[in-house]
């Protein structure tokens, strides 16, 4: 009281301040009494204020108040709530709990006792002054799954204690790393349901839970809707953390072998001591996130399909490595084409083909179970891992009595799981297994039974099975038949309708009724049928012989079909005068002999075999003779057979026969018959062995009261040909204008069809330049005859020249073509009129102009000696052809020269500017011819050369500005001599020189003109002596000139043309142009010679 | 060895009865009385040839099943450390101690590694996810199972005992292994394998020359101790 008095006070007296605050002494006197009042109020302090209660459940109040601690000490309370019936509270505490109150407002009183006095505080408290904070939870139980990384929390609602229905939000947060990072925060709303329950949650982590260590708080706030007071979170429960990992798992990274899916995103983490270095994840590496002092990670995004032995995560530190293994694939796909079918309605196979692979092997790959809905049972697929890729089925053992079957097939891998579902009627899905066993047994020709062996309990169904009936005449049969299913699997069946002596090859394949699939083929099973009796007897026919004596039966073998098995025999039975007749011909021969004697009798043939015997063909042996006039007719037939027609016959009450044979055959003349019925008219007689070109004979029977008659007889060929061979012709008869030419008969097996004319063709010409084989191109000059009567067999060739050679050729046609010819040459009789007048007229005038020609020349016969046979000096006897022998010794190329007749050669030099050397040059020159051999010999030894050819002359014009050695120009005409020689004698000093020069050959270095000359060059010439220097100064002569390069030698005196005596040099030494004689003369050596040393002089 | 007596030259009594000693000893030096038995030669020489096939083997089966390890198993610089496979043998040794190793004890050593070897390896067929792998793999254990026997066969020649056979030591002692440590045995089984062919190869190649010239060293004694007479 005294309290809430002092509270008002100090209102008031705060309003009094506030309204005297303007004059300064108020405001000292203010301060004062404040004092004052503060003083007084610090000796009230145990006075409770602040007064709050909370509640944890609404049903307990928990009030505390705020007290001076200084004089709380010792401090007793009594907390009385006014009005009401509950008992007030002594207490030393500050706070007190009362049962929550109603709704209204109540009054609570405090009273503080002390030592140092009493107070009296009120408070008025309703429920809306009261917060509802639930109380502090603690977590029942916190684990973790390291293998998954996931968190699992435990803790307990209290709902015992808390009121109904009321909606509670928890709030729980997971923090990780040392600086507990919030890894999560989530939020839960349940209900309470008025007693005590646990809650569970559970957090799956990014990273493994080993990398770090993991903390969770939680807390949660109620919402009571009836509770009119505040609401607030309750405090947060104390942290837990999850235990470290297991210690025996010593592992450095995680998560270790782990399966994801791939697309994950992953992080991996490795908790050593010492720092990590590197990472790597597969190839490629990885940046490192350190998640606290020994622990770092790295994180994949969108991870790949692993290899087969997964993807290795290695750590790397200075001195160690760590590493795991993660295998990211595909959940299963879903099994596609999932089929489930029996084959012997014991055990069902369910097949299918997994799909997408997974990329995961081993104990990771996916896991299959076969799971059957209406029993229950399942089965497990069973890995072989041989064939892991070819073949994914399952076998299912069938339940007795059930034939709807719903299976699931569930696929699963440790990343996921998939199912597919089929319903299956069985009966309806039945693929049965290869009939085996074929087996075949008789009942009659015509029928067998197969025996089969097919594995499976089809007692319940129908079978359907196919067999395949095969022979080599009649092609492939199926037969589709219908077999009540058995539990024995072995089978058997009828098969008729079969042909007797038969091979047949059978097979067979089964379905069930409600086809789903065939069985595959059994194997083949060949059987040869009974044989049965043959069907009709043989065809036969009977030709008499010649005498009359002996009919021969003929008869054909029996087909297959109608033999029926192996005709062992034949029997054959006639009457004759000795009653009835039997003979039995084995079975290859198809004809007998019976001796008649013009007697007529039936015959008749019977064709046995095992089963026993044919019904019999008979035959009368009785021929009615034909009638008068039976012409050969000639008949072409139609390339494949031949085509007979004849008039309808009444009286023809049996059949027709053609027979027929190759006409150049000799007797019997039979090949083969055929019967007609008779009513026919006509017949086409097609027979394989017909030929082309080849003649037969035809004959039609008619059948009359059992005997025959010949009706027509025919002659033809199925096609004609042109004959095969030439007409073998002879010249019978030749004279001078005409020729006689006669022919034989063409065989008629060479003939090869009906002959209708010969082509004559002759020619003239000679022997062996005949070109009448080219006669159908109708030359002009080719002659020909076409004789169409084919009885003709010479003909004469008249209007013919004498003693012509004519060329013959004869040929034979048919309608098939022209054949062959035969060419012959004939030279026809001369005309001896015309060969005499032919010899006379040449002789006379022969001898005429022999006569005439002898009396010319007899006159003029000083005239011809002149022109024909004039008188020629001996070139022998000359003496400059006179060769010294110790020129070239030995050499064989060195021959007298053989002279012809020629006349004197004139050199003629014209020079312009010095006419000295020009007079020395032409006297030079000229020696050779002006003076006799003779003469030549005492001469220099330029002049020992005798000039005898008689060449063109050349004229050449040598240019001044050729050469600086040529002073001037020159006009030379001048002989292109070819043949020089050296004179016989030779002075000593030429041959001393040759010994100082002779050591090779020189040539156009230096052109002496005289000893002195040579003498004064001598040394420039010897040093340069060793070899051959061709051409150095000689650029001022004309090189073409023919004869000036290969004319020249340093000691002309030496020289030796055409020789090769040069040691050093063979330039000129074999003259190019003519081997035979030598060419180069001295005369040509004066030429250049004279020009060389001109300006010298 | 032959025994020569040593009589001084000179003395014709001395070098008779020389000779007579050497022509009666003659048919006693092994050497020239091996017409029968070839002796361990050839089964040396076969062993050798088989290491070096296996290597060449080997080296064809470790680049595929590296490959299936992954990287960096395959990848050509990858040396871990030898973590958990110290159960291997392993055939690193000093150089002197091998060349003090006898005959018999370097057989011994080779046969023991070598089934220690071939079980480790047998293991390693176990957990080879692909089918061609284990073939493979079968292939070169039935090879080594050849190498064993060899070595054995060596061993009898020269007439060592073969050592004892322990028990198959089981490939997986630590319960928990860890794929990633399967992996790190493998590498190292295969690279031990290597190295323990090259080591007998070394090892069959010395024996190989030892054993080889022993006949010509006879023959040469023989001839030196003629001369001398």
């Amino acid at each position: 009281m005294e309290v809430y008095f002092y509270l008002r006070l100090l209102s008031k007296t705060g309003e009094n301040k506030r309204m005297k605050n303007s004059s300064k002494f108020q405001w000292l006197s203010s301060v004062i009494f404040l004092y004052l009042v503060n003083q007084a109020h610090g000796q009230k302090r145990g006075v409770p204020h602040d007064l709050k209660c909370i509640t944890h459940n609404l049903k307990v109040w928990d009030c505390s108040w705020e007290a001076s601690s200084r004089i709380n000490h010792g401090t007793t309370y009594e907390i009385c709530i006014v009005n009401s019936s509950y008992p007030c509270i002594q207490t030393e505490k500050t706070h007190f709990e009362i049962p929550a109150l109603s709704l209204a407002e109540h009054e609570i009183k405090i009273s503080s006792m002390h030592v140092s006095g009493n107070s009296v505080t009120k408070f008025i408290l309703n429920e809306r002054s009261v917060s509802l904070v639930p109380a502090t939870l603690q977590i029942f139980n916190l684990t973790a799954d390291f293998s998954t990384s996931t968190l699992y929390i435990k803790w307990n609602d209290n709902g015992s204690v808390l009121p109904r229905h009321s909606n509670v939000t928890w709030e729980i947060v997971v923090l990780y790393k040392e600086d507990m990072e919030v890894a999560t925060i989530a939020t839960l709303n349940t209900t309470l349901i008025g007693k005590d329950s646990l809650h569970h949650w559970s957090w799956t982590s990014d990273i493994p839970l080993e990398c770090t260590l993991h903390y969770v708080k939680i807390r949660y706030y109620i919402d009571e809707l009836h509770f009119s007071g505040q609401k607030e979170w309750s405090e947060w429960s104390p942290l837990r953390n999850i235990s470290g990992p297991p210690i025996k798992e010593n592992y450095e990274v995680f998560p270790q072998d782990k399966v994801v899916p791939v697309g994950s995103n992953m992080t991996f983490c490795c908790v050593v001591e010492e720092p990590v270095l590197t990472a790597q994840f597969g190839s490629e590496r990885c940046s490192l996130i350190r998640l606290d002092n020994k622990s770092v990670a790295i994180e994949i995004n969108n991870i790949t399909v692993s290899p087969s032995s997964g993807t290795n995560v290695v750590f790397t530190t200075k001195s160690n490595m760590y590493g795991t293994v993660v295998f990211a694939g595909y959940p299963p796909d879903i099994p596609r084409k999932l089929n489930c079918e029996t084959r012997d309605l014991k055990e069902i196979t369910c097949s299918w083909n997994p799909g997408r692979p997974t990329g995961l092997v081993g104990p990771r790959d996916t896991n299959y179970i076969l799971y059957e809905r209406f029993s229950g049972r399942n089965v497990t697929y069973n890995r072989d891992e041989e064939h892991m890729n070819e073949n994914h089925q399952l076998i299912f053992q069938m339940i007795a009595g059930q034939e709807i079957y719903n299976f699931t097939l569930k696929a699963s891998n440790p990343v996921g799981r998939s199912e597919a579902v089929i319903l299956v009627d069985v009966t309806r899905k039945v693929y049965p297994h290869t009939p085996s066993k074929l087996i075949v047994s008789d009942i009659d020709p015509t029928a067998i039974i197969l025996h089969w062996h097919l594995s499976g309990n089809f007692a319940n169904i129908t079978l359907l099975c196919e067999i395949e009936i095969n022979t080599a005449y009649s092609g492939q049969e199926l037969r589709n038949i219908t077999v009540k299913g058995l539990e024995t699997s072995s089978y058997r069946v009828s098969v008729d309708r079969l042909m007797p002596y038969t091979m047949y090859t059978f097979r067979i394949r089964c379905s069930s009724e409600n086809f789903w699939k065939w069985s595959k083929w059994s194997n083949e099973k060949q059987y040869l049928t009974m044989e049965g009796v043959p069907s009709k007897g043989p065809d036969i026919w009977r030709e008499w012989s010649a005498d009359g004596k002996s009919v021969i039966i003929y008869w054909k073998p029996l087909s297959i079909n109608e033999a029926n098995g192996k005709i062992l025999s034949y029997d054959i039975s006639y009457w004759s005068e000795e009653g009835k007749q039997h003979l039995k011909i084995p079975d290859p021969q198809h004809r007998a002999k019976i001796q008649l004697d013009r007697n007529d009798c039936i015959i008749s043939v019977v064709a046995r075999n095992s089963a026993g015997s044919s019904p019999p063909s008979k035959i009368t042996s009785m021929e009615i003779p034909n009638g008068e006039n039976l012409k050969v007719e000639q008949i072409v037939g139609i390339g494949s057979g031949m085509l007979f027609h004849w008039n309808y016959d009444p009286n023809m009450t049996c059949d027709y026969v053609i027979k027929w044979c190759n006409s150049t055959r000799s007797e019997p003349c039979l090949i083969d018959w055929k019967k007609f019925p008779a009513n026919s008219t006509g017949a086409l007689i097609e027979y394989d062995n017909f030929r082309s070109g080849t003649r037969y004979n035809f004959f039609l029977y008619g059948c009359k009261n059992q005997k025959y008659q010949l009706l027509r007889s025919v002659v033809g060929y199925t096609e004609e040909l042109a004959p095969s061979v030439a007409p073998n012709f002879t010249v019978e008869d030749t004279s001078a204008d005409s020729i006689l030419v006669k022919w034989e008969d063409i065989p008629v097996e060479d003939l090869r069809g009906f002959l209708r004319g010969y082509l004559f063709y002759f020619e003239k010409g000679e022997k062996g330049t005949s070109k009448i084989q080219g006669l159908e191109s109708g030359r002009s000059d080719v002659k020909v005859k076409n004789i169409t009567d084919i009885t003709q067999k010479t003909l004469r060739i008249v209007d013919l020249q004498g003693k012509t050679g004519y060329h013959l050729l004869l040929q034979a046609y048919t309608d098939g073509g022209i054949g062959p010819g035969k060419a012959m040459y004939v030279v026809t009789k001369e005309n001896s009129e015309g060969l005499i007048i032919a010899i006379l007229i040449p002789v006379a005038v022969a001898v005429f102009v022999g006569v005439v020609t002898s009396i010319l020349c007899y006159r003029k016969r000083e005239w011809i000696k002149e022109t024909f046979y004039p008188d020629i000096p001996n070139p022998e006897n000359s003496k400059a052809l006179q060769f010294h022998k110790s020129i070239c010794e030995g050499s064989s190329t060195l021959k007298t020269l053989e002279m012809n007749p020629c006349t004197p050669n004139n050199v003629e030099v014209v020079e312009t500017r010095s006419a000295a050397p020009k007079i020395e040059e032409d006297t030079e020159i000229k020696s050779p011819v002006a003076d006799g051999p003779e003469e030549g010999s005492d001469a220099e030894p330029e002049n020992h050369v005798v000039v005898s050819y008689c060449p063109p002359i050349i004229e050449e014009e040598i240019a001044s500005a050729g050469g600086e050695e040529a002073g001037g120009s020159s006009q030379v005409i001048y002989i292109d001599i070819q043949s020089m020689y050296q004179p016989q004698a030779k002075p000593e000093e030429e041959l001393e020189k040759d010994s100082v020069g002779g050591a090779g050959y020189k040539p156009q270095m230096h052109l002496p003109v005289t000893s002195t000359v040579e003498n004064m060059i001598a040394a420039d010439g010897l040093e340069k002596a060793a070899g051959y220097r061709p051409q150095t100064h000689v650029t001022a002569w004309n090189l073409d000139s023919p004869d000036s390069p290969r004319s020249i030698d340093s000691n002309s005196e030496t020289v030796s043309f055409g020789s090769p005596c040069s040691v050093n040099s063979r330039q000129f030494l074999i003259p190019p142009k003519d081997d035979e004689s030598p060419k180069s003369s001295n005369g040509g050596w004066s030429f250049t010679h004279f020009f060389q040393n001109k300006p010298n002089d | 060895m032959l025994p020569v007596a040593g009589e001084p030259a000179g003395d014709s009594w001395g070098m008779l009865a020389c000779l007579c000693t050497v022509l009666w000893h003659l048919p006693a030096v092994p050497a020239l009385n091996r017409t029968g038995d070839p002796g361990p030669g050839p089964s040396i020489q076969k062993t050798y040839d088989l290491t070096r096939y296996l290597e060449h083997q080997l080296r064809s089966l470790a680049g595929t099943y590296l490959n299936y390890l992954g990287p960096p198993f395959n990848e050509p610089d990858f040396n871990p450390p030898r973590l958990s496979a110290e159960a291997l043998p392993s055939a690193t040794v000093d150089f002197n101690v091998w060349r003090s190793l006898n005959d018999h004890l370097r057989l011994a050593q080779n046969y023991q590694a070598y089934s220690h070897l071939l079980c480790y390896l047998r293991g390693l067929d176990r957990h080879a996810a692909t089918a061609e792998l284990r073939r493979s793999l079968a292939h070169f254990c039935t090879s080594l199972q050849g190498l064993l026997g060899s070595i054995a066969g060596v061993m009898a020649a020269l007439g060592y005992p073969l050592p004892p056979q322990g028990a198959e030591p089981s490939w997986a002692p630590r319960p928990p292994h860890s794929d990633f440590l399967q992996k790190m045995d493998d590498f190292w089984l295969l690279k031990e394998l290597q190295t323990w062919l090259w080591r007998s190869a070394k090892d069959f190649n010395r024996l190989k020359k030892k054993m080889q010239p022993s006949a010509a060293a006879v023959t040469l004694r023989l001839e030196a101790a003629a001369s001398d007479l």
